[in-house]
């Protein structure tokens, strides 16, 4: 190593200390403190303030409630992100084969996408609404969507697909633009149909842009409080309940933040590891494409 | 990065509100300015603002700031305790919702208004409602407003029918059956009630539970401790909406869809509080004229029906700089002319009883004598400091017997079992 290139090094230090500094206090230091605690019985208001060790994992390991809420999260996650990309996907080709009105599109996508997640809730509350909700007005049939928990769910996923697809939608669409005219028309010259076009140019271009919008909206999805929070409370019957929300309920309805911090340690251990394995895939995709 | 950002969330904003509110305190000569905490009154006037401008001018040098609170019961509550743990409020006087008082009083955040008090001086108020500000044998707030579950009825469809209120549940469901047979309406729903999992429907399954002689909470703290009878009272609950008495929407209820069903005319009997008359006899409203209301019933053969009682009242913060003014003020506002202008401007009954028997009052609401009975008759929710972990531990185990997945019996052990690991740590 060079003098020149130990004094870049010693700048690049100055340089990142502000960040390293910052996530030190923001970040590193909150973390360890919530592990901490999860490790208490703490409830300051009634002054219960006592070591515990593992106990409020070992209940949680037998808590039905916790691994309904763990249940929920999955199939939250699971569901929303699959069909966000799915239709994201489908919305963004059809508005590049579009010939007017794009930009009219795109801003009625990003409304969607610009409105709270509260705002979103409180429209859905009116639309599932059992005999006055434009959904069951449409089908001619009362659907009890909030109310029965075979659907209350799936009715949960919808609309967080309606608001967060458009996010999917863009992503793909930018990337769309950037794919040049001309791998289109040599595919035209091969002879390559609609349908080959599709699957063997247009949709391998878009992976890199999917797995960035599946990393981003997975871990949004794991961690999906608001929606759920406004429209269901949780319910019926803990079926809408996310981990999250249980989470919360523990910390700040009922202050107890040892128990709290330990619901969230798992969240954070579920997050981290799902961005880890996304962020492995993404560095084997930057290596082969 | 920002996930573990967002995972630490809770620890940070409790830091970040403690690290504000340590130089947020200044000193202020002059003036004196109370800061009250409230939420924002609905109905066809707002009588407050007025309220507060004659508190005013009656302490000269006094200046009142009032305050809205988030809009939800739980958000009010979470700022509650976010502000008080963090020992600098920033508020004198603040509206409390009656369940939170056990819990205030027992963190020491609130003033105890024993000593303060006349003798005699809160004898006008109604009984439970001071029970509700009662803990440990001190007084902690003054009553404000008060509720109660009623069950209304469709008068004119009984009338036609020639019944009487039910005073039974068995009754209920007979009537209803009768009156759907003859009115040949598909729309027409039997009982509606709040099902959702949420508060109210603590408060549904209490008022089933207290009609079948079952309690929540014993008063020697013992959980469920009738609990064959509150998994009766369970399954009955849900044997309403499988036999179609209730709707099957009941599941996703709050109160105001439930009013709402009513107030439209699709409904024969509801259980709700007060505030809905005032909607029903308003100008544009399809059952005006032909509601009125009655005591929740009980069962055959059971304990006479009783509403849940309910409301806010007005604490004084123990930090308050000005606490003997800010006492000044909750009992301004809940002076017998206050609580007046309140009722008036908005749909809220008052605390004082006299006033359930005020002219003026009567001549806009005529059934208030009628009303006073039913709140005399009213139970509180268990008075306890950890009422809002009963009620988060019990709304997803009811609703999950409501909905029908859970067996009532399995709910009242996997409830029991989940309150009694928590509050070991407490007790």
């Amino acid at each position: 190593m060079t003098g020149r290139e130990r004094a870049d090094r010693r700048r690049a230090l100055v340089y990142i200390a502000p960040t390293v500094l910052a996530l030190g206090v923001l970040t590193v230091y909150p973390g360890i403190w919530v592990l901490w605690l999860s490790l208490q019985r703490r409830i300051p208001i009634f002054e219960v303030s006592r070591f515990a060790g593992f106990e409020n994992y070992a209940f949680l390991a037998v808590d039905a409630r916790f691994w309904s809420a763990g249940k929920t999260t999955a199939v939250f996650t699971l569901g929303s992100v699959a069909l966000e990309i799915a239709l994201g996907v489908a919305v963004a080709l059809a508005i590049n084969t579009q010939r007017r009105g794009r930009r009219l599109a795109l801003s009625l996508l990003l409304l969607a996408w610009a409105m709270p997640a509260v705002v979103a809730a409180k429209l859905f509350e009116w639309l599932y609404h059992p005999s006055a909700g434009l959904v069951n007005v449409l089908l001619g049939w009362p659907i009890n969507w909030l109310g029965d928990p075979a659907v209350a769910l799936p009715a949960v996923i919808f609309a967080d697909v309606w608001r967060t697809m458009p996010f999917v939608a863009v992503l793909c669409y930018a990337r769309l633009l950037s794919i040049p005219a001309d791998v289109y028309e040599a595919a035209q010259v091969d002879g390559a149909g609609r349908f080959a076009t599709l699957t063997r140019i247009t949709l391998p271009l878009l992976g890199r842009i999917l797995l960035l919008a599946i990393l981003f909206r997975s871990l949004d999805a794991l961690r999906a409080f608001d929606i759920m929070f406004v429209l269901t409370g949780g319910g019926p019957a803990g079926t809408t309940e996310t981990l999250t929300v249980y989470a919360y309920r523990a910390l700040f309805q009922t202050l107890q933040l040892g128990f709290g911090s330990a619901v969230s340690v798992v969240v954070f251990v579920l997050v981290m590891t799902v961005a880890w394995a996304y962020l492995r895939l993404l560095r084997a995709g930057a290596v082969t494409a | 990065m920002s996930v573990a950002l967002r995972r630490a969330r809770p620890v940070l904003a409790l830091a970040l509100v403690l690290a504000l509110c340590g130089c947020g305190a200044g000193q202020e000569r002059g003036p004196v300015t109370l800061v009250f905490k409230y939420a924002r009154i609905l109905g066809n006037a707002d009588p407050l603002p007025e309220l507060l401008r004659t508190f005013e001018a009656a302490h000269p040098g006094v200046r009142v700031k009032g305050e809205a609170l988030p809009w939800t019961s739980d958000d009010q509550h979470q700022f509650y305790i976010i502000n008080l743990e963090g020992r600098s409020p920033g508020f004198d006087l603040m509206m409390l919702d009656c369940i939170w008082v056990p819990e205030f009083a027992r963190a020491g955040w609130l003033l105890d208004l024993t000593p303060h008090l006349q003798p005699g001086e809160l004898a006008p108020f109604f009984p439970s409602a001071v029970a509700s500000a009662t803990y440990g044998e001190r007084v902690w707030a003054l009553p404000w407003n008060f509720n109660v579950g009623l069950l209304y009825y469709r008068a004119d469809l009984l009338a036609k029918y020639g019944l009487r209120p039910p005073e039974t549940y068995e009754e209920l469901i007979d009537q209803v059956r009768r009156i759907r047979a003859g009115e040949r309406d598909l729309r027409l729903d039997g009982y509606v009630w709040q099902g959702k999992q949420y508060e109210g429907l603590v408060v549904n399954v209490l008022e089933a539970l207290w009609a079948n002689g079952a309690r929540v909470l014993g008063e020697d703290g013992a959980i469920f401790p009738e609990p064959q009878r509150a998994a009766d009272a369970l399954r009955f609950l849900r044997s309403l909406i499988e036999s179609g008495v209730s709707p099957a929407w009941t599941t996703a209820a709050d109160e105001e869809l439930s009013r709402r069903a009513f107030g439209d005319g699709h409904a024969i009997f509801l259980r709700n509080w007060p505030y809905a008359m005032d909607l029903f006899e308003g100008k544009d409203s399809a059952v005006r004229g032909k509601v009125a209301f009655a005591a929740l019933p009980g069962r055959a053969h059971g304990e006479p029906g009783a509403g849940s009682t309910g409301g806010a009242h007005l604490g004084v913060s123990r930090r308050s700089r000005h606490p003997d003014l800010a006492l000044a003020l909750a009992r301004h506002l809940t002076s017998e002319a206050a609580q007046r202008a309140i009722a008036l401007g908005a749909a809220l009954s008052p605390t004082r009883q006299s006033l359930y028997r005020d002219p003026e009052l009567m001549r806009g609401h005529p059934a208030m004598p009628r009303l006073q009975a039913l709140a005399l008759a009213g139970r509180p929710r268990p008075v306890t400091p950890y009422y809002l972990l009963l009620s988060s531990t019990l709304q997803p185990e009811f609703s999950a017997v409501i909905v029908g997945v859970k067996p009532a019996e399995r709910a009242v052990a996997d409830a029991g079992a989940r309150l009694r690991y928590f509050l070991e740590a407490i007790r």
